[in-house]
């Protein structure tokens, strides 16, 4: 089942800018990743699937219902993490969680506490203070704590120091493990990885791939096979090079990093 | 129709500047009110008589008689039409655009509250800070005016005035909140909810001062209240009363169906 579904989604800003023919789904209980450049329309795309822009031609959808139309229905079952950070200054982060929870209505029964213990994270003092981590991560809490189906997480772990970055996909594999549906932009492969079965790459606006992380792999991995002129030598060269021998021939392939297909979907070379 | 958390917020946002603006009314009314007297009036009347139109800008005019008449020429002018429309517009602008410029909108509009619920809920935070203010004036200017001069107050008549006056600064209200509702970006917010009032004072101004200037006044909504035709019971001022009162709810409700309708690029 689709849970999250865009169909020739377009947004026009002019001068090549905007969004343009975007269709792509994540199915209920998938993690996906969405991957592309800085600028690259991954916000723009999120944005409309939030209901905060109205898509001009195409139409995004989540568990069945339209995003912009049913938003707060959709809202009810989602959490949310922005790419450009920013709550009420003028509040602590205590103040805000406990402002958000009365504002969604959710009352006791959230994920606070548990969240703000993994996180290591004192909200005390005000928000306008805080360092770009911290944010981060009263992001991160605002986004889990009411144990929403649906994940939409638009760069993460920016600004989060390695560790982490760990506890942060430790999350979502525990999230993931539960069976929700998730879906991650990034413009760093590492992010995505670890956690997505399936990624999609947009580039100026449009989709250039969508595919199972191990397929695009695959798709870029290379065999080479050599000759060699002694046994030990090919022994050897097996060894040294992880490849497979067959008497004097080795057959090593090239372990492309996704980073690397990556860096070919962004560079604009044509594919072969 | 209303989030009460938000509503919590947002009013214990406004009441810095609601202290402000209530020491400044403070100060100037019961200034005011305690210099009525006889004798100061016809000093004012003298200054009236040798420069009019510097006085009737600012809405003084010669020949208050009553101590309701001194205080519509003295207060009703300047004071209590400024400083609640400077309220108008700095909460008008901060309780929508301010938060879509910054990005804070988005904690609001990514939960389950639908856009009309938020854009209501601000609204009425703007609408209470008016009538506070408002209703604040009322209780001073009859303390103030009750024992300095007791009994010379027209209470009823003052009351009147004043619903009067509540109505034009909704109307305002309702102005600077659609203009932060249709603009993403503070300074155009501003621009319109402050720089349209504002021009229109200007044109008030203008009009007081009478001769052919007078002709401003048709593009002014300032006309529409008119102090001493609500106090004199005039049906034409009570008309005015009611088309700012209703402009007010159009204006309030064009801005609520443009938030939920309106694109966000946060």
């Amino acid at each position: 089942m689709n849970t999250i579904k865009l169909e020739n989604v377009t947004r026009d800003y002019g001068g090549g800018k905007g969004i343009f023919d975007v269709s792509f789904h994540v199915n209920q209980g998938e993690a996906f990743g969405f991957l592309g450049p800085n600028g690259a329309g991954k916000t723009t795309t999120i944005r409309h699937l939030m209901g905060f822009l109205k898509s001009k031609s195409g139409h995004c959808t989540i568990d069945g219902l339209d995003c912009w139309k049913d938003r707060d229905k959709i809202q009810q079952r989602l959490g949310y993490i922005t790419g450009e950070i920013s709550f009420f200054d003028d509040m602590t982060g205590t103040d805000f969680l406990r402002f958000l929870a009365s504002y969604r209505g959710i009352g006791a029964k959230t994920r606070q506490k548990e969240l703000l213990e993994r996180f290591e994270l004192n909200p005390k003092g005000k928000i306008k203070k805080m360092s770009k981590g911290m944010k981060q991560k009263i992001a991160i809490v605002a986004a889990f704590m009411h144990d929403p189906e649906i994940l939409i997480l638009d760069e993460p772990t920016s600004g989060l120091d390695p560790l982490m970055q760990n506890r942060f996909i430790e999350l979502l594999e525990e999230e993931k493990a539960q069976g929700k549906t998730i879906l991650i932009s990034s413009h760093m492969f590492e992010e995505v990885e670890r956690t997505c079965h399936r990624v999609g790459i947009i580039r100026e606006g449009k989709l250039a791939a969508v595919d199972s992380v191990e397929a695009l792999r695959k798709r870029h991995v290379r065999p080479y096979t050599v000759t060699l002129d002694t046994q030990d030598e090919a022994e050897s060269f097996a060894k040294d090079f992880g490849g497979v021998r067959d008497g004097l021939t080795v057959t090593v392939t090239t372990k492309q990093s996704l980073e690397e297909i990556f860096m070919h979907y962004y560079g604009g070379e044509k594919n072969d | 129709m209303i989030n009460r958390a938000l509503y919590k917020r947002e009013m214990r946002g406004s009441v810095k500047l609601l202290v402000i603006f209530a020491a400044v009314i403070t100060l100037y009314v019961s200034i005011i009110i305690t210099m009525y007297d006889p004798k100061m009036m016809e000093m004012l009347d003298g200054f009236a008589e040798m420069m009019p139109e510097l006085m009737a800008s600012v809405g003084m005019s010669a020949g208050a008689t009553s101590l309701l008449g001194f205080m519509i020429s003295y207060l009703y002018g300047f004071i209590l039409l400024i400083f609640p429309m400077v309220f108008c517009i700095l909460r008008g602008n901060g309780v929508i655009a301010k938060y879509v410029d910054n990005g804070s909108m988005v904690s609001l509009v990514a939960a389950p509250v639908k856009r009309r619920v938020i854009a209501f809920t601000q609204m009425t935070v703007v609408v209470t800070g008016i009538l506070i203010l408002i209703s604040y004036a009322t209780v001073l200017e009859i303390a103030v005016a009750e024992s300095s001069f007791p009994n010379e107050l027209e209470i009823a008549a003052l009351l009147k005035l004043n619903v009067g006056l509540l109505c034009l600064h909704l109307f305002i209200s309702g102005i600077c909140f659609l203009a932060s509702c249709i603009f993403s970006e503070t300074r155009y917010s501003i621009a319109f909810g402050a720089g349209i009032p504002a021009f229109m004072y200007v044109m008030q101004m203008l009009a007081n001062v009478g001769g052919s200037a007078e002709k401003a006044k048709y593009f002014s909504f300032f006309t529409l209240f008119d102090p001493e035709q609500i106090v004199a019971g005039e049906s034409s001022a009570m008309v005015g009363i009611c088309i700012l009162f209703f402009g007010s709810i159009v204006l309030s409700v064009l801005g609520i169906v443009v938030f939920s309708k309106k694109d966000m690029h946060i």
